[in-house]
């Protein structure tokens, strides 16, 4: 049988601990901006392997029984036949599923409790809402303008990407900022070309001097030239379709947020390549002046994907709700992409929407949102479908450390606790079998062969380190 | 002095939108008459009959077998006739055969906490401390777009209550959600009396606290049944009183009281004073923040807990988990030995659609589900505990073809409802392209 003994044990989380692993005991820098997993020199750092899960990559791809080996925090090889060096610290996934960490846009009060705007320098990396946030499965937020990584017990490399997204107004209400807009996009289009031909004139006139950029708007010009993306926030049939014109007038992508009636000019926005960050419980009745579609629909994402549209999921509320209110706070994001699959969004499109999709939108989509080689080993270890109400995060990984252990932790630790070694078996089984069963199954063959054909003999237990460190007993 | 003139104002305006729901009922009912020209389709009285073939049939009966893998169920006259596997299934002659593929059925949903049967701002009026003589009938409208989100949803039955200002709003009606006319939507008309122990009824007032509030409870449900035993014995003595006429229901246990309780000193409070005290027929509504407590308790005496829509206890704060657990209020129920345990939203607070919700979130935090609890939350239980369960809450013979069709488990959000019927009439059918749930 596969041991499925906890293999290493819980990396430290003590400060003294984590504080020697990034500098030699001295405190916490902090503020270091990009400085993270991606940058880290490539051929050091500790090797981490996560072995034998069901590997959800992200990008379509599901690997059963597969080991995702990193070093450094960087991703190194995702497959079946890895070779895993002596000393890399193993994680066993048996009869997990393994998901990218999920990326949640807009939240508040998980990353900077406090509402100060330095994020990098009033990041607390104890909070209980920080935890709550790992245990839920998140390990990338933005707050405010800043993208941020989760990271336990650290400061350093928190602040992924600042600024990337540059907020626009453009809405009926306020009619006259509209042709405002249009007007600076119009400007700042017309500089650039102007800027181009400099560039290519100067190449034989030395002395041209280089066109002013006096009266450009440079956040405009940012959007243009594709360094920010525009970032709108419409819920009107009218509103959305207006946004659509203007980015395919201008030529850019825009980010709508909200886009509740969005389903009703779907065609557009696909047109306009669009993003939308959707609620999928979003309750908007209908306006009764109008005869044409409109309010909320169940549909919305299901219907925006069909068009091309790019899709992040967003949660109904933007915060850790210690109220209670059932399944509404970002703690509950897949639950919430769960609503957009009832409206026909198909489940991959789903899970794209709570981790690729938002990555992109916070332009941190070549390090986090997907399980590929060369990018950060943040990933998720469930029991079961990731979308599945009754799934909970097992294990959570940043930067290729273990951060949230579900049974060693106060929160959720009495839910469902796994057995100190299972079998490979449907989740539903797993959930209600013993200790006894699990004893007995030792033949692969009972375990369900149409979903485990990688099953690799080298695998199983004898990967067992020395050290023993381990929960059983 | 001037919150005196808010309240009359308050009165005032409530006392307008009272006539004008009454008046809107009546027009509503009117509409009804002239829909009777509608030809009844399979299932429904004066129809031939229907069997409904589908991959999995949920029952929900309250003891017995509670899935059909493959089955058909068979309704005529709007009531269910026969359920069982689909081999072997004697069908009648002339019954229409509709093949439902993968799809599931299971009994329509029932919400006993619920504020959207009708015009909704007039269902609060905060008159006296109790107002055990107030009644939502005036305030029906059917077809409210709040009602037919719950068609989307699969729920077919709401008690619709007042709101929770006082500690006696009045008296809740159990109606079907989907039905066309007031009279026809009334399952039963004294659906509970609808009691606040705390703590909305704080700000009626001066704000009182929860002794004086349980000592007015108390008062309200002693009168209350003085004058049913006094009323029963001679009319000609102690003539009806609108007041206080929904006690002879009580007495009677014709009808219950649902209990706005939560946190331990307000359910031991429901339970002892109204079960254990009065002998009344009592269940806890809106339960959650630790109200679990008291659990041991209720299952000795035979109290409900209907929870929602707080249904996770999240560490820290007043109402969290002192050890700092995130714990399932249904679940703890559950754990500590609560066998009747269903759910409610409090619509139009939380989204009346969103009650299978309540369970799938109950369930991912711990309530156990093996043997289908969740779904029995959604149904049988609240059927028992509203004494409507010779009605609805499950696919049994004889009860109100009251019938979901749906994609896959109830309670997991990604599972669409695909058609409903209620009462073998067909109120909602899965349209694509912009469907609202």
């Amino acid at each position: 049988m596969r041991s499925a003994a906890w293999l290493f044990a819980l990396a430290p989380l003590l400060a003294g601990d984590v504080f020697a692993q990034e500098g030699g005991g001295e405190p916490p820098a902090g503020g270091e901006g990009d400085a993270a997993g991606a940058d880290a020199p490539k051929d050091e750092g500790e090797w981490f392997a996560v072995v034998g899960g069901d590997v959800y990559t992200g990008t379509g791809a599901v690997l059963r029984g597969a080991t995702v080996l990193a070093r450094g925090g960087v991703i190194r090889e995702i497959g079946h036949e890895v070779e895993i060096p002596e000393d890399a610290k193993r994680l066993d996934a048996t009869g997990l599923s393994v998901y990218p960490g999920l990326v949640a846009l807009n939240v508040r009060g998980v990353a900077n409790r406090l509402g100060a705007g330095d994020y990098a320098d009033s990041f607390d990396p104890y909070s209980q809402n920080l935890v709550l946030a790992l245990a839920a499965g998140i390990t990338t937020v933005s707050e405010g303008s800043v993208a941020l990584k989760l990271k336990r017990g650290e400061v350093k490399g928190v602040v992924m990407r600042e600024r990337f997204l540059s907020t626009l107004g453009y809405s009926t209400s306020a009619p006259r900022s509209k042709g405002e807009l249009d007007e600076k996009f119009a400007a700042a289009a017309a500089y650039l070309r102007r800027y181009r031909d400099w560039e290519e004139q100067k190449k034989t006139n030395k002395e041209l001097k280089e066109p002013p950029a006096r009266g450009v708007d440079p956040s405009i010009r940012a959007i243009l030239e594709n360094r920010t993306l525009a970032r709108f926030n419409a819920t009107t049939r009218t509103d959305l379709l207006g946004i659509a014109r203007l980015a395919q007038k201008h030529k850019f992508r825009p980010v709508i947020e909200g886009a509740v009636e969005a389903w009703t000019v779907a065609d557009e926005l696909g047109r306009a390549g669009a993003y939308a960050v959707v609620v999928p419980r979003s309750r908007r009745d209908k306006s009764e002046e109008l005869v044409r579609p409109g309010g909320s629909s169940i549909e919305n994402a299901a219907i925006l994907h069909k068009s091309g549209v790019q899709v992040a999921i967003q949660a109904s509320s933007t915060f850790i709700d210690l109220g209670g209110i059932a399944g509404r706070d970002i703690l509950h994001l897949p639950i919430e992409a769960g609503f957009a699959v009832r409206g026909g969004l198909p489940e991959q499109a789903a899970l794209e929407g709570i981790t690729i999709v938002p990555a992109r939108i916070l332009g941190v989509d070549h390090r986090v949102g997907s399980l590929e080689v060369g990018k950060d080993c943040d990933l998720i270890l469930l029991d079961g479908d990731l979308l599945h109400y009754q799934s909970l995060v097992q294990y959570t990984v940043v930067d290729g450390k273990l951060v949230y252990e579900k049974d060693k932790e106060l929160y959720y630790a009495h839910i469902r606790p796994r057995p100190s070694t299972q079998p490979a078996d449907a989740p539903e089984a797993r959930r209600d079998k013993g200790e006894e069963e699990v004893k007995a199954s030792d033949s692969e063959g009972e375990d369900k062969p149409e979903d485990k054909p990688e099953e690799k003999p080298e695998e199983k237990p004898e990967e067992k380190p020395s050290d023993g460190a381990s929960d059983e007993g | 002095m001037r919150r005196v003139a808010r309240t009359l104002a308050r009165v005032g305006r409530s006392a307008a939108l009272c006539c004008a729901a009454s008046l809107s009922v009546v027009s509503a009912a009117r509409a009804g008459v002239e829909l009777e020209t509608r030809s009844p389709s399979p299932g429904e009285p004066g129809a031939p009959g229907l069997a409904l073939l589908a991959r999995k049939l949920l029952i929900a009966s309250e003891r017995g077998e509670q899935v059909v893998d493959h089955g058909v169920l068979t309704l005529r006259d709007g009531r269910i006739e026969s359920i069982g596997p689909r081999e072997g299934a004697a069908i009648p002659a002339g019954y229409v055969v509709v093949d439902l593929g993968e799809h599931w059925l299971m009994p329509g949903m029932i919400d006993l906490h619920s504020h959207i049967g009708g015009s909704g701002g007039d269902i609060n009026d905060m008159v006296f401390q109790t107002n055990e003589g107030l009644r939502v009938g005036p305030t029906v409208v059917p077809r409210n777009d709040n009602l037919l989100r719950c068609l989307a949803a699969g729920v077919t039955t709401v008690l619709y209550i007042p709101g929770s200002g006082t500690n006696i709003g009045g008296q809740g009606m159990l109606i079907k959600t989907g039905l066309d006319t007031f009279e026809e939507l009334v399952l039963r008309e004294r659906g509970s009396l609808k009691i606040a122990q705390g703590d909305n009824p704080t700000r009626w007032g001066y704000g009182m606290g929860r002794a004086m509030m349980n000592y007015h409870i108390r008062s309200t449900v002693r009168r209350g049944l003085a004058y049913a035993e006094q009323h029963e014995r001679d009319a000609q003595a102690r003539p009806y009183d609108p007041q206080f006429d929904v006690f002879r229901s009580l007495a009677a246990h014709e009808t219950q009281i649902s209990t706005h309780t939560q946190m331990y000193q307000l359910v031991l409070n429901t339970i002892t004073m109204l079960k254990g005290e009065f002998g009344l027929d009592v269940y806890i509504d809106h339960g959650e923040w630790r109200g679990f407590l008291a659990a041991e308790l209720a299952q000795r005496v035979g109290v409900a807990a209907i929870c929602g829509p707080r249904e996770v206890d999240w560490p820290g704060g007043r109402n969290g988990d002192p050890d700092g657990r995130v714990l399932s209020c249904a679940g703890e129920y559950q754990r500590r030995g609560l066998e009747r345990i269903g759910f409610n939203t409090d619509a139009p607070v939380v989204p009346a659609e969103e009650l299978p919700l309540q369970a799938a979130a109950s369930a991912r935090h711990g309530f156990d589900t093996a043997a289908m609890q969740a779904v029995r939350g959604l149904t049988i239980i609240p059927a028992l505990v509203a004494g409507v369960d010779h009605s609805v809450g499950s696919l049994e013979p004889g009860k109100h073809a009251d019938i979901v069709v749906l994609s896959g488990d109830p309670v997991d959000p990604r599972s669409a409802i695909e058609r409903v019927l209620i009462q073998g009439r067909e109120v909602y059918t899965r349209q694509s392209g912009g469907r609202p749930w």
